[in-house]
């Protein structure tokens, strides 16, 4: 367990750093004004995480890391004006740049079983993804529209 | 990723080539180009896919990086599903609110089987087209055919096919088509905001980043809907896919190769 939460701070660490410096080239925003919004969210990770490790229960970590999330920032939390103020210096798509690299690097070893998928495959899979896409957000639009929220 | 292989922190060659990747593609940042009347988003995570992949296939990247970097992305989602659950605690009165869509939403999930299902047989696919179609073939999709199919059944096979896809150009294809939709069609970005949730993180984050691009005034929105519209995903795909989705596309399957057969030649 102490080697686990050792291994994870670190790896959040670096994943922090990288994900501060897209921060910051890529939407300006400095790595010491973003490093505590940044930190929130590593201690939130890691929250998570070691509870998900504690408790005996089969529920995926990020279900307990976007509960406390949600929990640490709810209107009437003492304090949540601070860790939405904190961490709205955080880009999304910060996170997002490195994630998908790291992404690309592992997928590289898919590559030889897409090759040999053929273009049948290829042309189910897009209208698959497509399928779900467009058919979530029809159904979306009728419901909000009926509702009067859009 | 409770078994979060130790040492992986060690791995410098890897984390100074993502740093490396992350800076190159940031700087060229957002660019955008107009076909017809829709718009097509290329940011830097996009980018920073493609470098990746490409620089597998160079001396720059070994097997070992490749393998380190799997348990990387699920760190990574973690720290995006944290800021993403900051974003939604805020907007927690209006996502109630929209409760009955983001609920009903996922029934849009059924979508893939009836627009790709038919397609799937009329390409001339067999029994491979229900695994395909069933679902988006997410992790636990693919674990439901092998488990009611096996491994090397043609549904088995026609999962992964679609699973190694979404694996492999899943995010960019959500990626760009997600603005390039919702600029293109009359449905608010909201609408699209809860249909990028489809219970892929990576997936996920390509499809509402590039909605933040196209609408960047419904910023916080978008990221709220479509996080909690992919949370809900993940907690109800399977159940979806087992109850509703596996079922309808079998008899959709026997309907459509019954008429088939019926039809002959017409």
């Amino acid at each position: 367990m102490l080697k686990n939460i050792q291994e994870w701070i670190i790896l959040l660490s670096i994943f922090a750093v990288v994900s501060l410096a897209a921060n910051w080239i890529g939407y300006d925003v400095m790595p010491l004004s973003a490093l505590p919004g940044m930190l929130i969210l590593v201690a939130i990770c890691l929250a998570g995480l070691i509870i998900q490790k504690a408790l005996p229960y089969k529920i995926p970590s990020v279900a307990y890391i976007a509960i406390i999330g949600i929990i640490l920032s709810m209107p009437w939390m003492p304090g949540s004006s601070i860790v939405v103020e904190w961490t709205s210096e955080v880009q999304l798509l910060a996170l997002t740049t490195p994630i998908l690299a790291y992404a690309g690097i592992a997928i590289g070893r898919s590559w030889t079983d897409f090759v040999k998928l053929g273009w049948r495959t290829i042309v189910v899979a897009v209208f698959v993804l497509l399928g779900t896409f467009l058919g979530s957000a029809i159904i979306a639009e009728v419901v909000l529209r009926f509702q009067g929220i859009i | 990723m409770s078994q979060v292989h130790l040492g992986i922190w060690k791995d410098w060659r890897l984390h100074v080539i993502v740093f490396l990747i992350v800076v190159f593609a940031e700087f060229i940042g957002t660019h955008q180009f107009s076909v017809g009347p829709g718009v097509v988003l290329l940011l830097p995570m996009l980018y920073a896919l493609l470098i990746g992949l490409g620089l597998y296939f160079t001396p720059a990247v070994k097997e070992k990086q490749s393998k380190n970097a799997e348990p990387l992305i699920v760190l990574g989602v973690t720290l995006l599903i944290a800021k993403i659950g900051v974003v939604i605690g805020p907007s927690l009165p209006q996502i109630i609110e929209a409760g009955p869509a983001l609920l009903l939403q996922e029934f849009g999930n059924l979508g893939t089987i009836l627009l790709a299902l038919p397609l799937a047989v009329l390409l001339g696919l067999k029994r491979e087209s229900i695994g395909m179609t069933h679902s988006v073939a997410r992790e636990p999709n693919v674990g439901l055919i092998m488990d009611k199919y096996g491994f090397n059944s043609p549904e088995g096979r026609g999962v992964m096919a679609i699973y190694i896809f979404g694996t492999v150009f899943g995010a960019v294809f959500m990626g760009l088509i997600a603005g390039f939709l919702a600029t293109l069609t009359p449905l608010h970005p909201l609408s699209f905001a809860m249909a990028s949730g489809i219970g892929s993180g990576s997936m996920m984050a390509a499809a509402s980043g590039s909605l933040i691009g196209a609408f960047p005034e419904f910023e916080n929105d978008i990221i709220a809907f479509a996080g909690a519209s992919n949370l809900l995903s993940l907690s109800t795909g399977l159940y979806m896919s087992m109850l509703i989705g596996l079922p309808l596309t079998e008899k959709m399957y026997q309907l459509m190769t019954r008429n088939k057969a019926g039809k002959g030649q017409s």
